[in-house]
This record gives C-alpha cells, sequence and structure tokens, in this order.
C-alpha cells in the first residue's frame, strides 16, 4: 500500500517531469510519428512485462510449492494447491528454529550498525574538519583498505576472532563488522561533512560547547541523510552476508537465518517443501522491509554507489 | 561546568568503547559448567545438564531423537539428573568441516560421529578421550572392537561395522536372468544384458560427492588387497603411485558409462527413493543405506554383492569397514552423564531396538535382533575368505578422490589428471605427520 | 599556539580512535597477517610453522586448479561486464521512459538484490532441478531439460543467470539516478533538431551516464571477481571443482580438510593483487575517456 504513494511524492514528481521524453520518437511526420510512438511503448511494455516475469517467478514458484504437499509438487509443478498445506511452514519454523534465528540476526545488525554509524560519523567529521598531514594520513589509512577483496583478510580474520574470543558468539560477529565496515562508512561521511556549513561548528564552540557536545547535538542531526544511507547499505550487508558468519558462528544456535537456512537445505536435501517454506520465511522480513521503505532503500542505494 | 560535563562525556564514550572490547574478549570464556552450579545439596530438584552432540545421520533425526528422550527419562529417573541434548546432524559432505573448526576452535560437543578411518589423526591431535574399560567395551564383538581401537586403546564406540559391496536389485536380476557378476567381463555383459532389457545398469547418485568416493573405495580396496598388498606402505614412503593401480578405474569406467542420468541433481534420498523403486538394478552404496531404501519401498528385495575389479573372481571380495563411531570430547563439562549416553547406545535392554529400527549390522553382543537377509548374503561371501578390512588411507586422500571422481564423471579431468592429484595429496598428508 | 595544535591533534585522535580500533583489529590486522601467512606453511592448526618464503606462490602459479578457478573467473566476469551493464542501461531507459507503471518496474527489478544470494541460489535451484524439467516434459522443450546444475557447460550459464537475476536491479538503479541527472532541454533541443530516438540516446544522454558507467563497471569487476555465494549455493564449485570461482577455491583450502592457511593466503594475496590492478587500470581508462565525452 505505501509502495505506490510514497515514490509518487517529490522523486517521483521529479520523474514524471522527464516521463517520455526518452520513449521512442522515430522521425518522419507526425501522423506516423504516433503510430510508431505507440508500437514503441507497447513494445517497451512487453519488454519490460517478460524481464519483470523472470524476475519475480523464481520467488512465485518459491511461494506456489512452499503450500503444497511433495505430492502436489509432482503432479503440477505450476498450479495451486487444492488445499493450501500449511504444514510445510510450521515444519520450516521448528527446523530453522526461527524465531531464535531472527533474533540473532538482528543481534548481529545492531551490534555492527551502531558501532559502524557511532565510530565512523565520529571519525569521518573530525577527519573532514581538520587540516593537516596526520588528519590526510589517517584518512588514506581508512580508503586504503576499501579495495581489498574480504577473501584476502578472512583467513587471517577467523584466526583473530579465534584469539579474542569472538568466535561463536553474534555480538562478537558484530563486532567484527564494525572493523569491517568503518572504512566506507567514514569515507562517506567524510564527503557528506564537507557540505555542512564551518559557521555552525565555530559559533557553538563559541557558545562554550565542547566538542562532544557539538558534535552529537548539533553535527550528527545535521548528518541525518548520509547515516540514513549509511545504515541502509550496512543493514542490507550484514543481513545477508554469508561467508563470514559461516566461518565464525561456530554454534548452530547462534546462526543467523541465512546460515540456518542453509543448515536445513544440507539436511533435508531432498525435501522441498520444507525447504521452499524456510526460504520464503528467509525472505519475509527482507521483502517486507523493503515494500515499506523502498522510495529510501533506492535512493539510499544511488546515492550510496555513486559517492563512493 | 560545561567542560566537566564534556569530559565527562567523552570518558564514559571510552569506558564505553572498552568495556564492549572487552566484554566481548570474555563473553565466551568456559562458563562454570552447570552441574558445578546447580542442585549442589539439594535432593529434590534435579540436576540440569545440557549435552551437545553431534552426528552424521541426517535421515536417522527421528530414530536418535526419539532414543535420546528414553536415556533422558533414565536419567532422570535413575541419576535425578534433567537432561537436554541438543541434537547436530548436518548432512555428510559439510560435516567434517564442521566439525573439524568446532574442534580446533575449542568448542567441541560433548560427543560426536567421526569415521574409523579418521581415529588415528583425531587421537593425536587430542580430540578424542580414551574410552578403555568403558561397560560397551565387553559387550563389542572382538573384530569389531579391534577396528576403533588405537596404540592399544579404545578410542570410540563402532555404530556401524559393515561388510559392504554394491547393492542390487534382486528382483530385477531374477526378471533377467542374472546373478551377481563375479569378473569384469561378466559385469560388463550383465550391463549389456540389462541395457538391452531397457533397465539402466547402476544408479548414479554424484550430488553428494561422498558417493561416488564409494566406487574408489571397493576397486581400491579389492584392487590393493588382492594384487598390490605393498602398495600403501609404498605409497607411504614416496615410492608408488596411483598410476601403479590404473586398473581400478577399468571398473569406474563401466559403472558411469551405464549409469543413469542427471547425477549430479540426485543427492542421496533421491538415489534411494529411485533405487527402492527400480530405477536401476545396482547402486555402488552400502548396507548403511538399507533403512532409507525400504522407507521408499518396504517390498523392496535388494542384496549385497562384491565388485568386480578384474577378470580374475578371486579378486572380487567385500569390503569389511568399520564406519561412522561415537566418540567423546576430552574436554567435555559433562563427562559422567557424556559416557553414561555413550554407554546407553549399546544399552542391554534398549540398543538392540535401536540398531534394527537403523537396519545396522549387529556389533555387540547386546543386538539379539534377527540378521537381516543382505548380511548374510555378504556374510556368505567373508565365509568363503572372499572378503579384505577396509583400506587405511591417510586423511584428505578420501575427500580428494571424492572431487576427483565428480570431475572424472564430466571429462574435467582425465584418468592422468585424478591419479596426479590423488599422488599429491598423498604425499601432502604423509609430509605434515 | 603549539598547544592549540597538540589540542587539535589530540582530539583528532580521540575522535577517530574508536573506529581506528577497530579497523585495525579487523581489517588491518588480517591484512597484514595474510601477507606474513602466505610466506609461511602453517596449517591454521599446529602452533608452530616455518618461514617458506615464496614457494606458496610459486605453488599456487603451478596449481591447476587454482589457475582453472581463475580462469573460470575471468569468464565470468566478462561476461557480467558487458551482460549486467548492457541490461542494467536497457532497462533503466525502458523504464524510465515509463510514465505510469514506472514505480512498479522499478520496485520489482530491485527486489533480488535485496535477497541475499544463498536464498536467491536455492529458489533458482528449485526452478534448474525441478521447474524445468517439468516445464521440459509438459512443452516438449527440450533445450530447458539440461543438467543446469551438474554439467558445467550448463552450470555456468545457470550462475550467470543468477548473478544477473541479483544484480541487473543495483545498477539499474545507479543508471535511472543518472539518466534522472539528465537535462531535459538539453533533449528536447535534440529531438526538435529532428534526431531520433536513438541517436538523442547516443549524443546526448549516454555521455552524460558516462560517469555511471564507471561506477558500474567498476562494481560489476569488483563483485564478480569476488564471486562466492552464487557459486555456493547453486553448485558449490561441482561437479568436482569444475565451476570453481578463486573465492571458492580459497575457501576450500583454508577451510576444508586440508586446512593449509598459508597457501591459501598466499593464493588470497593473488586474488588482492589481481582486483587492485585492474581497478587501477580500469579507473585510468574511464576517467580519461569521461574527460573527453
Amino acid at each position: 500500500m505505501s509502495m505506490d504513494k510514497i515514490p509518487n511524492s517529490d522523486s517521483g514528481k521529479k520523474m514524471n517531469r522527464l516521463n517520455g521524453s526518452l520513449a521512442m520518437k522515430p522521425p518522419g511526420s507526425e501522423g506516423s510519428g504516433l503510430i510508431g510512438r505507440r508500437i514503441g511503448i507497447a513494445a517497451v511494455w512487453l519488454f519490460l512485462l517478460i524481464a519483470a516475469l523472470f524476475t519475480l517467478f523464481p520467488i512465485y514458484m518459491a511461494l506456489l510449492n512452499s503450500v503444497k504437499t511433495q505430492g502436489d509438487m509432482l503432479t503440477n509443478i505450476l498450479a495451486w494447491p487444492a488445499v493450501p498445506e500449511l504444514g510445510n511452514y510450521a515444519d520450516a519454523f521448528q527446523k530453522t528454529r526461527y524465531l531464535r534465528s531472527l533474533g540473532n540476526t538482528f543481534v548481529v545488525v545492531a551490534v555492527g550498525l551502531t558501532g559502524i554509524v557511532w565510530f565512523s560519523s565520529m571519525a569521518g567529521y573530525k577527519l573532514s574538519r581538520t587540516p593537516g598531514k596526520l588528519s590526510g594520513f589517517l584518512f588514506g589509512l581508512f580508503i586504503m583498505s576499501t579495495l581489498i577483496p574480504f577473501h584476502s583478510i578472512m583467513i587471517t580474520l577467523v584466526t583473530i576472532s579465534k584469539e579474542l574470543r569472538l568466535q561463536g558468539s553474534t555480538a562478537g560477529l558484530g563486532l567484527l563488522y564494525i572493523g569491517l565496515g568503518v572504512a566506507m562508512a567514514i569515507f562517506l561521511y567524510h564527503g557528506f561533512v564537507k557540505s555542512v556549513p564551518k559557521e555552525l561548528d565555530e559559533a557553538a564552540l563559541i557558545d562554550g560547547c565542547g566538542e562532544f557536545r557539538l558534535f552529537f547535538t548539533v553535527i550528527l542531526p545535521l548528518l541525518m541523510p548520509i547515516t540514513a544511507t549509511i545504515a541502509i547499505l550496512n543493514t542490507l550487508w550484514m543481513w545477508n552476508d554469508f561467508l563470514l558468519p559461516l566461518l565464525v558462528l561456530t554454534d548452530y544456535k547462534s546462526y543467523t537465518l541465512l546460515l540456518s537456512t542453509n543448515m536445513l537445505f544440507g539436511e533435508y536435501n531432498n525435501d522441498w517443501s520444507a525447504i521452499l517454506a524456510s526460504l520464503v520465511l528467509a525472505m519475509l522480513p527482507v521483502i517486507i522491509l523493503y515494500l515499506a521503505l523502498q522510495k529510501y532503500i533506492l535512493h539510499g542505494i544511488a546515492e550510496g554507489a555513486i559517492k563512493a | 561546568m560545561k567542560r566537566a560535563f564534556c569530559l565527562l562525556l567523552a570518558l564514559t564514550m571510552v569506558l564505553t568503547l572498552v568495556s564492549a572490547c572487552s566484554s566481548g574478549n570474555k563473553g565466551n570464556e568456559p562458563k562454570p559448567s552447570p552441574s558445578q552450579t546447580a542442585g549442589s545439596g539439594v535432593s529434590e530438584a534435579p540436576k540440569k545438564v545440557e549435552l551437545k552432540v553431534f552426528m552424521t545421520f541426517p535421515r536417522f533425526k527421528d530414530q536418535f531423537e526419539q532414543y535420546f528422550d528414553q536415556f533422558k527419562e533414565k536419567q532422570l529417573a535413575e541419576k535425578n539428573i534433567d537432561v537436554t541434548i541438543q541434537l547436530e546432524m548436518p548432512n555428510a559432505d559439510q560435516a567434517k568441516q564442521i566439525l573439524q573448526s568446532r574442534l580446533s576452535s575449542g568448542d567441541a560437543p560433548d560427543l560426536f560421529t567421526l569415521h574409523a578411518n579418521d581415529i588415528p589423526t583425531y587421537y593425536e591431535a587430542g580430540y578424542i578421550a580414551d574410552l578403555t574399560g568403558q561397560p560397551f567395551v565387553g559387550k563389542l564383538y572382538e573384530a569389531v572392537a579391534e577396528t576403533v581401537k588405537y596404540d592399544g586403546k579404545v578410542a570410540a564406540l563402532p555404530m556401524e561395522s559393515l561388510s559392504w559391496g554394491y547393492l542390487y536389485n534382486k528382483t530385477l536380476f531374477r526378471d533377467n536372468g542374472i546373478t551377481p557378476p563375479q569378473t569384469l567381463d561378466e559385469m560388463k555383459a550383465a550391463a549389456e544384458k540389462l541395457q538391452a532389457a531397457g533397465v539402466k545398469p547402476f544408479l548414479l547418485a554424484f550430488q553428494e560427492s561422498w558417493i561416488p568416493q564409494l566406487m574408489m573405495a571397493l576397486s581400491l580396496g579389492g584392487t590393493v588387497s588382492a594384487s598390490h598388498p605393498d602398495w600403501i606402505e609404498g605409497m607411504n614412503a614416496g615410492e608408488a603411485s596411483y598410476a601403479d593401480v590404473r586398473s581400478v578405474f577399468d571398473i569406474i569406467d563401466l559403472i558411469m558409462a551405464n549409469g543413469s542420468d542427471k547425477p549430479f541433481e540426485t543427492g542421496n534420498e533421491a538415489g534411494s527413493a529411485d533405487f527402492a523403486n527400480g530405477k536401476a538394478a545396482m547402486w555402488v552404496q552400502g548396507p548403511w543405506n538399507a533403512e532409507t531404501i525400504l522407507k521408499v519401498n518396504p517390498d523392496m528385495e535388494f542384496g549385497v554383492a562384491p565388485l568386480p575389479v578384474s577378470n580374475e573372481a578371486s579378486d572380487t571380495m567385500i569390503n569389511l569397514a568399520t564406519s561412522t563411531s561415537l566418540a567423546l570430547s576430552p574436554k567435555s563439562a559433562n563427562k559422567e552423564v557424556a559416557l553414561d549416553l555413550l554407554n546407553y547406545m549399546l544399552d542391554d535392554k534398549d540398543s538392540s531396538a535401536l540398531f534394527e529400527e537403523l537396519k545396522f549390522n549387529p556389533i555387540a553382543t547386546v543386538h539379539t535382533y534377527e540378521v537381516f537377509p543382505w548380511v548374510n548374503e555378504a556374510s556368505e561371501y567373508v565365509s568363503k575368505g572372499k572378503a579384505y578390512l577396509d583400506l587405511k588411507l591417510p586423511n584428505g586422500v578420501t575427500d580428494e578422490a571424492a572431487k576427483q571422481l565428480q570431475s572424472y564423471y564430466v571429462k574435467d579431468a582425465t584418468q592422468e589428471d585424478v591419479i596426479a592429484a590423488l599422488d599429491k595429496v598423498w604425499r601432502t598428508a604423509v609430509k605434515s605427520k | 599556539m603549539t598547544s592549540r595544535v597538540w589540542k587539535k591533534h589530540a582530539m583528532l585522535l580521540v575522535f577517530v580512535l574508536p573506529a581506528l580500533v577497530f579497523y585495525a583489529a579487523f581489517t588491518l590486522a588480517p591484512a597484514f597477517g595474510g601477507m606474513w601467512y602466505s610466506l609461511t606453511d602453517w596449517n591454521g592448526l599446529n602452533p608452530s610453522y616455518g618461514f617458506v618464503g615464496l614457494s606458496n606462490y610459486a605453488e599456487a602459479m603451478g596449481d591447476r586448479y587454482f589457475l582453472k578457478s581463475l580462469w573460470f573467473t575471468v569468464k565470468f566476469v566478462l561476461f557480467m561486464l558487458v551482460l549486467q551493464n548492457l541490461l542494467a542501461i536497457l532497462l533503466a531507459v525502458l523504464v524510465e521512459s515509463l510514465g505510469r507503471g514506472k514505480v512498479w518496474f522499478r520496485t520489482i527489478f530491485f527486489m533480488p538484490n535485496m535477497l541475499s544470494l544463498i536464498i536467491g541460489g536455492f529458489m533458482w535451484m528449485f526452478i534448474f532441478t525441478r521447474v524445468f524439467p517439468y516445464l521440459a516434459e509438459k512443452t516438449g522443450w527440450m533445450l530447458l531439460d539440461q543438467s543446469w546444475i551438474g554439467d558445467p557447460r550448463y552450470s555456468f550459464f545457470a550462475i550467470l543467470a543468477l548473478s544477473l537475476w541479483g544484480g541487473v536491479g543495483y545498477l539499474m538503479v545507479i543508471y535511472i539516478a543518472a539518466l534522472q541527472g539528465v537535462p531535459k532541454p538539453l533533449k528536447e533541443a535534440a529531438a526538435i533538431d529532428g534526431a531520433g530516438a536513438f541517436h538523442i540516446f547516443r549524443h546526448v544522454t549516454l555521455p552524460m551516464i558516462y560517469p555511471a558507467l564507471t561506477i558500474g563497471v567498476f562494481l560489476t569487476l569488483n563483485n564478480s571477481f569476488k564471486v562466492f555465494d552464487s557459486v555456493y549455493a547453486l553448485t558449490g564449485g561441482g561437479p568436482g571443482r569444475t565451476t570453481q570461482v578463486i573465492a571458492i577455491n580459497i575457501y576450500e583450502e583454508a577451510f576444508s580438510f586440508s586446512n593449509r592457511y598459508g597457501y591459501a593466503s598466499a593464493k588470497a594475496m593473488i586474488l588482492f593483487g589481481i582486483v587492485l590492478i585492474i581497478t587501477i587500470i580500469q579507473l585510468a581508462i574511464m576517467k580519461r575517456r569521461e574527460v573527453r565525452a
């Protein structure tokens, strides 16, 4: 419901202004142009509909067959069952320890996100405001790592997390994410802070406010737009990350949703009804979040990519 | 004043940071075991104990859960201990890796299964406890007990003791007038006959790499035991090569050429279902799968026969092995309860029913159920001396063979590639000892 | 004066320290640690290990499976580079040309991007192993009836399809953002001049989205070289090692039974080197063209 409303607000309007300007407008007389244009638009719709079908097909099939028995699935994989079989969901819910896994995922993301936003906003702000060699060096140090592939550091990272006894704990995994995520976030904050007028800092400082209060009461609220972007990007990353949790969370009681789903897939290899139900359950939180916040998410994604 | 406030703020922040770090560090330090904290003295409240059990039997999850429930009742009644059991059963291909990372990170489950061939490595690494003198040891058949001994000590409780070869569908064999072939040529003829009758000779279920690996286990086992007795020693000394036993590929080629379609989309369960439904006449798979097969088709008649590896009928032998065994972690915080559970696996009263239900071979004197027909069939070969003990290969060789056979099937690896890769991993394993 | 400078630096450090501590522990230390381990024969468990110089690197260069995974990855990257950007631009342009329905399409195309490719991979596995054979049987369209997961010739395309499914939406959003930055008067002027849609696209729109193209190519290169999830979920790198990408090869070397951390670290450093070189080259080229355009 919110889906078709939100995007029609300002960004939607902006797009509407551009609307049509890119549509096929073949050269030639007005009359044939109109027909050509119609055909063009029809072709565009057709193409997009096919592409949309392709995109939604796996999700639809998963949903469809998750409410069937194995037998129904074999007779007709495309049809809706006469009686929806919801037992698959009860099964999957229990086998993936759904609530517990969901809770674990929340803990990881909450710890990671809090740390990333808190620490990198401070660092990004100060690095941007302080000129000098030290500042430049530190900033360079952070930026340096953004090119390093995760696989190049994962082996030693796992060893370190073992040494620090972070292995096996969801909060520990969150802490690892802080260390992995701050660099990019600092970069984004660093750029954004430049658009915040310096006069604000000075005025506040003259008022006798100290650095920390200035930052937390005046600056941080002004960074809200980029904080939102950073929050979205990092939440998506941590929520959907598979390899690091796989390596760090050794005990299935601390498994994230994704790991539990993967585990179920391994254990019940042939039982597609339960697997598909668990996939739908795993998708559910993300899809809900997406449909509710899709305008902000799409904006955040574009923003993050273009700035970075 | 303001300055003081800000200082305070800064201080708290640093403190939270430090405490966040250190709490992260301390979070996982071994907690006092429940047995030390709870229920000391008070006679009424049952002591609470939690056990972590790691097993590679996803297909038997229900049976084991039920068996553990019986154990819980027993403990509560006899010792006033309230046991919770965290049972974890990953699939066979992932299990070793998961277990390995648990053990090396000091997060060992109290009890876990491992392949009997891995006992030396695990024992040397200090991952498994000495079980000599436990009540279950006296119940084991002598021959079975030998397979789980290392350095004179009993290192694990054997769960599966096997005499195995390949499985065949007795009905399909009878209908086509075939008896289990004893030589390579006979096998070839049988396959042709089956093909001509429109029956797929071999079922291939290669999705899980341990299943194609069984072909190598049998053909290498047969070949080495029959005609290359010094080969393993030679390999360990770096003087032999898989090229010396190249004939192991003869039977593998024959099976692959006469196998069912889309093997990589068929896992163990799907394969069992296909075999039970007569989609193919033979399957290189052990009788440990009996329960899974008979669950799909209880009337299925299958037999166990030795896999021919050459044209000498005497080379065609049954493989004797102890595969999955249950071990105790020396680091277990609740060793007593864990040992009770371990011994309960061979309980005088309950064990027989469990092993019968799982369709395992009897391994101890407490197993009084009637022996399954396929076991008798294999035993006949054994009594004629047509049997050998499963080869003990160094760590990692079996896993590599599993990958290589998958590649070999899709023609991504030639015989030469497979030989080179297996030689290499053997060398690496010997070197790292 | 000096005390003010000192204070400023102290403040800077206080603000940066928390981030720096975590960053140093979990990014810098592993990076340098990895470089060190790549020169040793550490097996991940044994407390003692020896320095072996560059022999791990030499071994990797002669490691058939590592080189194969490298080649497989390069092939994958090339396909992704072209297909993903082409599709994303096409979708962006077409979606932007719509009036009503634009929001719907954008929402749909981006949706797979919200999901983990592990989840997506399992869903596609179902499509490939269950739905396609069924469709082939019913429609007689035998093209669908392949061993999509088990035959390396086809599983390459299965992996590609999954990756495109999960990745195109992301780039599309970026291209849409770029398209919205193209000033309308420019296009109108071109249209009045009698330029066709294609001409407008080629000479007005394309140059304007060039910066976005740089981003798109950069992201595709970076992500495709590191591909792991989609391969892990669909084929696990198999059958055998036929669909192994670099990331899976490293993972297997380090965390499967052999546990050769030192050797795996060397492979990981090689991956880093490749990504670094390619990124530098690519950025240099694109930046130069951008300026000219």
